[in-house]
């Protein structure tokens, strides 16, 4: 199986390569060796184990994920579909502000809302929502949005973490997109709609979360 | 029409066989065949299997297993497929409803390491029918019937039932439904 490393991070390296004829990426996870290797294994093989069953979750619940090929917690590999004519969200966004496509920022952030109101409706919270881990297909009206990179993804129904994620995603999206304020507010209030018995909590949480961070203050 | 011979990806030693026939008349004694060992196949329900692809998933996690000692859930690699294809936990169960039944008049045929092509030689002199290409497979298959045994949603079914359904098999010893 020939493998191009196309990125890597800190837990792994993704490699871009073939499964049976279909393009796909390899997400090798590496091991630590200042760990102990009990506790190594055990990690790797619990994060493994949560991005598949993630990525099965999402998919049933009727949000776009890359379809898994392979899970090999031997050789700590994950093979999964590689999405073909996609660009992240994070290059889609850039190109629209820099045509000033306002009608398309628009409808790119009702999908946004939308994606995540299911996926927290569902009770999954991808841990690391990013405009970098969002995938778009076609243009426009057209176009889908595809959730990628579930490595820190669990369930949960708590508002707390909702909020954090979506409190990540802020941060992310304010910083890497300036002057989008108005823009992430479509994003919250699509959110709302597709996240109808949760959301007023998450709202509130997420007020919280700004005033303090995303980490709790552990005093006591 | 030839069946298709693909080398294992991670096991490059290793080869995936697959063939499909149809306007068979003879699925007992090809069953038999198997059974009593005059050649080692894997025998497969048309209707349940929407592209080749989906059984190389399942024949491909098959294989590695079957290198790693103690993950195999069952007797042998050819009977693990039809596991690893059925969503079931219960083996007889996944048997039943992935592998051909006595009155199908098509079966999807799938041996591992049939280097030298002698199986295939044997089954294509059993089959009494007709070899056509693995792709046909398509035609054949029965998405409501597909839809109800791995509990696809409509969301899923829309989009592509092939990734879901490979995205199951690839999760089954992880998470089941």
């Amino acid at each position: 199986m020939e493998r191009v490393l196309i990125k890597q991070g800190a837990e792994g390296k993704l490699y871009s390569s073939e499964f049976y004829g279909k393009p796909c990426i390899v997400k090798e996870r590496f091991t630590k060796s200042y760990r102990h290797p009990a506790l190594d294994k055990s990690l790797t093989t619990q994060r493994m184990k949560a991005e598949a069953r993630a990525l099965l979750r999402c998919r049933m619940s009727g949000i776009e994920c890359p379809a898994l090929y392979m899970v090999d917690i031997e050789s700590r590999c994950i093979i999964m579909e590689r999405v073909l004519n996609s660009v992240t969200v994070r290059e889609y966004t850039r190109t629209l502000q820099e045509k000033d496509d306002a009608k398309n920022l628009l409808s790119l952030a009702k999908q946004i809302g939308e994606v995540l109101g299911r996926l927290h409706s569902n009770n999954i919270i991808h841990g690391d929502l990013t405009t970098s881990n969002m995938l778009i297909k076609g243009y426009g009206e057209n176009s889908r949005i595809i959730l990628i990179d579930f490595g820190l993804s669990y369930f949960d129904s708590v508002a707390e973490d909702k909020g954090v994620d979506l409190y990540v995603l802020e941060r992310a999206f304010l910083s890497t997109h300036p002057n989008t304020e108005a823009l992430f507010q479509v994003i919250l209030d699509t959110y709302k709609d597709n996240n109808k018995t949760g959301a007023e909590d998450v709202m509130k949480k997420l007020e919280e979360i700004r005033m303090r961070g995303r980490k709790r203050t552990m005093v006591g | 029409m030839a069946a298709e011979v693909i080398a294992n990806e991670l096991f490059p030693d290793s080869t995936i066989t697959l063939a499909l026939f149809r306007n068979v008349e003879n699925v007992k004694e090809i069953r038999q065949c198997v059974m009593n060992g005059t050649f080692e196949a894997a025998i497969l329900k048309t209707s349940m299997i929407v592209d080749p692809f989906q059984v190389i998933v399942a024949a491909n996690k098959a294989v590695v297993h079957q290198n790693k000692v103690g993950k195999m859930m069952t007797k042998n690699v050819h009977s693990e497929i039809l596991f690893n294809l059925s969503p079931s936990k219960n083996i007889s169960d996944s048997f039943r409803k992935f592998g051909a039944g006595d009155t199908d008049q098509s079966v999807f045929i799938a041996v591992i390491d049939d280097k030298t092509g002698q199986t295939l030689q044997a089954i294509q002199n059993t089959v009494k029918g007709q070899q056509v290409d693995v792709d046909e497979v398509k035609q054949l298959s029965d998405l409501n019937n597909i839809k109800k045994i791995y509990k696809l949603t409509d969301a899923e079914l829309s989009w592509s039932p092939l990734d879901a359904l490979v995205t199951r098999i690839a999760a089954k010893d992880i998470m089941t439904i």
